[in-house]
């Protein structure tokens, strides 16, 4: 090549990297400071902040800018994984003793709120109350999540700024659960019981007003730990009961932000009809449908029984005609590639319900004639369900599906304070239920409703076998066994009838084109942190 | 006169005490407490935990003595503590009050408005298509239930215009002329109705007079079409409408829940349903007590403007 050519070479070479480098910068861009920032809230906060004593979005995504964890799942990222995982207030952490301890180091330069220093104490004080260690210095109202961490030993703080969780048997699962947006780090100096009316954090906003029934109003705390963030002055989270009002308010752009779980995929394609530049996002919601039987009792003691109607349900029409397509098939796990834990779907195909629907209902009409159900002698049940709509829709369908092989159920709607009681105390025979998934960890999901005697086993399923496959999975270290093994557990609460699980709902997270990095994850519990977000206007 | 008011307030005081007994039976029937609905935010319960709950809330004590307790609170102005929120059962309640009043108050000034105009002209003009046109005008007010139309304004804005009312409560400090719009939507949506109905009851009362001897003599006389109709007619005819007025006041203050929720307006009304979800039973019982209140004065007052309006009604004789 002459000298000349190779100068023609470096000139092309050269401009070409210019252009590729600045067309680059101009996609990508420059955030902006200030602004504010109105996001939809379905419905008043239940329990104020205090997220240790719910387990409802409705009071997690509004708190969620109060708090930080020890880790979180990235902000900015819709994937959620180990390999996801951020620290928060830890800057680093690592699995010891072959994960029976895990140890975080704390970041140095985190203030509350209210100015006090944030050290280990913080940490134990949070997850002693959590797991209701015998010397714990707090303690919950209500405590929906001790079962997450009953593996825990002891939580030693050998300096301010350093924090062990001592595990009774490995547990690689309990990161992740840490990292959901359930497991934040409370005040040791502030009485947990004050957090249902206020909320003393270390996140990137500060609480300004909780006007009951009306809004919550936060301000950008200037001594937040990361340098730059938040990138907005305020937020707003409106309060409106009405789903048209909300609707209406989000196009008309009153509100910024839907709410996570709220939009349906017929109103999301309606939104985008009336305001195309509305960005949406279809993300998992880790609700999944499901029904519940109650397996003490007759009839649905009888495992055939239950199989009979794990086969009569056709998931597919089910997704079609209740949720207009915007929800997945899928077992006990959030299916892939939304959750990491969901059954291939070769697995899947064959469960119970998931073949063509004539077999499949054959296949059940068999299982009942086994049983002593024939059209001569159908089999006559209570449906039961919540009050709401959401429910009431699912339970009409499966009603529907029951018919078709020869159960006949009737319909009998609960309203929502005697629900759970109901539930928990076994007091029905057959339900429509939806379940939501803190986060996409087994444990999470098995202890807390597969488990025998957890409170949440709504259906009272409780099976050896499974408990030892529940225990063993969660203690596997290697990630490919554990995952073969979470697999053939899905399997075998699957065609156990356990808890049949129906579908997985979507989202259509729904925000203006201004808002700008906020990344909605396929789980609705574990974003809105809002330090990343910015609005380009 | 004195003796009367002093007689009707006795009767009110009573009538409040047999409410309140009403309340709280029908609050401890319903089925489900706070605590079920504290333990549903969690997804489960804990008998232990239930039971540390209802002492902490003095539920566990015997019904008559959360009784007495409540009676003994009103009486000493002590309205307790929200079991929802931990607050002062007042400090949540004071803000609701003035908002439903003031849609209330212009709900009903926008069905007068509308309402004895329109029933004037309607009987004037009887049996005409002015006649008919308002009447059907009218039926339609009373068919639509006033939620529905306020959703279909709310609606109509949104498709048509790209916008609707404010959503949260604009204060008139904070903006008059925001406030305003924000409430004048909802004021017509639910003062519509209410004009339907004061509409069709100043018709047929305007023609019931018409067709007294009085105003064929006034007519006889020479008096305009106008005097007869406004001074003497009307004057008379008013006292069925003054009633309904009363009776719609009472009704909107309890009754605007839907269109409280519809427009997101942070009225007592909308707050009164949330709470009765919540089984949060001072918030509950206050509430209710205070619109049996509204219910008893308004009432009070439809009885004074009795006198005022028809010297011919005269108390205490």
């Amino acid at each position: 090549m002459t000298r000349s050519r190779i100068m023609v070479l470096a000139v092309i070479i050269g401009v070409s990297a210019f252009v590729a480098i600045g067309a680059r910068g101009a996609l990508a861009q420059t955030p902006k400071y200030g602004g504010h920032l109105n996001l939809m809230q379905r419905e008043d906060l239940s329990q104020g902040f205090a997220i240790h004593e719910t387990s409802t979005i409705a009071t997690s995504f509004p708190s969620m800018p109060c708090f930080n964890n020890l880790v979180v799942f990235d902000q900015t990222k819709r994937a959620e994984s180990v390999d996801n995982l951020v620290g928060e207030l830890a800057e680093k952490w690592s699995w010891q003793d072959n994960y029976r301890n895990l140890v975080f180091l704390l970041r140095k330069d985190v203030k509350w709120h209210d100015g006090q220093p944030f050290t280990s104490k913080d940490v134990k004080f949070t997850f002693d109350m959590v797991r209701e260690a015998p010397d714990a210095a707090g303690k919950l109202r209500i405590n929906p999540r001790k079962d997450w961490y009953s593996n825990v030993e002891a939580i030693e703080t050998p300096d301010p700024h350093t924090v062990v969780f001592r595990l009774k048997r490995p547990q690689p699962g309990l990161l992740v659960m840490l990292a959901s947006g359930y497991s934040p780090i409370y005040a040791a100096h502030v009485n947990p019981a004050t957090y249902r009316t206020g909320c003393v954090g270390t996140g990137p906003f500060k609480l300004k007003e909780w006007r009951k029934g009306e809004f919550v109003d936060y301000v950008k705390n200037p001594d937040y730990f990361v340098k730059g963030r938040p990138y907005l002055d305020s937020l707003r989270y409106v309060v409106i009961k009405e789903r048209g009002t909300r609707t209406a308010a989000l196009q008309a752009g009153q509100l910024d932000v839907s709410f996570p779980g709220e939009t349906t995929k017929t109103a999301a394609e309606q939104l985008k009809k009336a305001v195309p530049g509305l960005v949406i996002t279809p993300v998992a919601q880790a609700v999944s449908d499901n029904v519940i039987m109650n397996t003490k009792k007759p009839p649905f003691d009888n495992p055939k029984i239950r199989l009979a109607v794990a086969y009569a349900i056709d998931r597919k029409a089910l997704i079609a005609a209740v949720h207009q397509g915007g929800a997945v098939p899928g077992a006990s796990q959030q299916p892939r590639p939304y959750g990491v834990w969901g059954l291939l779907d070769r697995d899947l195909a064959t469960l119970p319900g998931y073949g063509k629907p004539e077999d499949m209902k054959a296949r059940a009409r068999k299982l009942l004639a086994e049983a002593g159900v024939t059209p001569q002698n159908p089999l006559k049940v209570e449906m039961a369900t919540r009050a709401i709509a959401m429910y009431v829709d699912l339970a009409s369908f499966v009603i529907n599906e029951l018919k078709q092989v020869g159960i006949e159920a009737t319909l009998k709607q609960v309203e929502t304070a005697q629900w759970h009681p109901m539930a928990t105390r076994g007091e029905y025979q057959i339900g429509a239920n939806l379940t939501g998934l803190g986060v996409d960890e087994p444990d999470a999901n098995y202890y807390e409703n597969y488990a025998c005697g957890s409170p949440r086993n709504y259906s009272q399923y409780c099976d050896e076998q499974v408990q030892k496959m529940i225990e063993a999975q969660s203690q596997e270290l290697n990630p490919q066994k554990r995952l073969a093994m979470v697999s053939a557990l899905q399997k075998k609460v699957e065609e156990d009838a356990a808890r049949p699980v129906l579908d997985w709902r979507l989202d259509y997270f729904t925000v203006w084109p201004y808002v700008k990095n906020l990344v909605p994850h396929d789980n609705i519990y574990n974003f809105g942190r809002m330090a990343d977000v910015w609005r380009d206007k | 006169m004195k003796a009367y008011i002093a007689q009707r307030l006795g009767i009110g005081l009573l009538t409040l005490l047999g409410m309140s007994v009403v309340i709280f039976v029908l609050l401890r029937l319903a089925p489900g407490d706070i605590v079920d609905i504290l333990f549903s935010t969690g997804g489960y319960v804990n008998p232990v935990e239930r039971q540390a709950i209802e002492r902490e809330l003095g539920l566990d004590r015997p019904v008559w003595v959360q009784y007495v307790e409540w009676l003994r609170q009103i009486v000493t102005g002590d309205l307790g503590k929200s079991y929802r929120y931990d607050l002062p059962a007042w400090e949540i309640i004071r803000p609701l009050i003035p908002v439903t009043l003031e849609l209330a108050a212009l709900s009903l000034v926008v069905a007068v408005a509308l309402g004895v105009p329109l029933g004037v002209i309607s009987a004037v003009r009887q049996d005409t298509a002015l006649d008919y046109a308002l009447r059907v005008f009218s039926l339609a007010g009373l068919s639509m239930p006033s939620f529905w139309l306020g959703m279909v304004i709310i609606l109509t804005l949104v498709a048509w215009f790209g916008w609707i009312p404010p959503v949260t409560y604009v204060s008139p400090s904070q903006n008059l002329w925001l406030h305003v719009v924000q409430f004048s939507l909802p004021a017509l949506a639910v003062g519509y109705r209410s004009s339907a109905l004061i509409m069709r009851i100043t018709r047929s009362s305007l023609l019931e007079v018409m067709r007294e001897d009085y105003i064929r003599t006034a007519r006889a006389k020479g008096q305009s079409g106008r005097v007869v109709i406004w001074r003497h007619a009307l004057k008379n005819a008013i006292l069925p409408v003054v009633t309904v007025i009363g009776i719609e006041f009472a009704f909107l203050i309890g009754g605007l829940v839907v269109t409280e929720t519809v427009f997101n307006l942070p009225g007592l009304a909308r707050f009164l349903v949330e709470a009765i979800l919540w089984r949060d039973y001072p918030i509950v019982q206050n509430l209710v007590m205070f619109i049996a209140i509204v219910v008893i004065v308004s009432n009070l007052v439809v009885d004074m403007l009795y006198g005022f309006l028809d010297p011919r009604v005269r108390y205490g004789h």
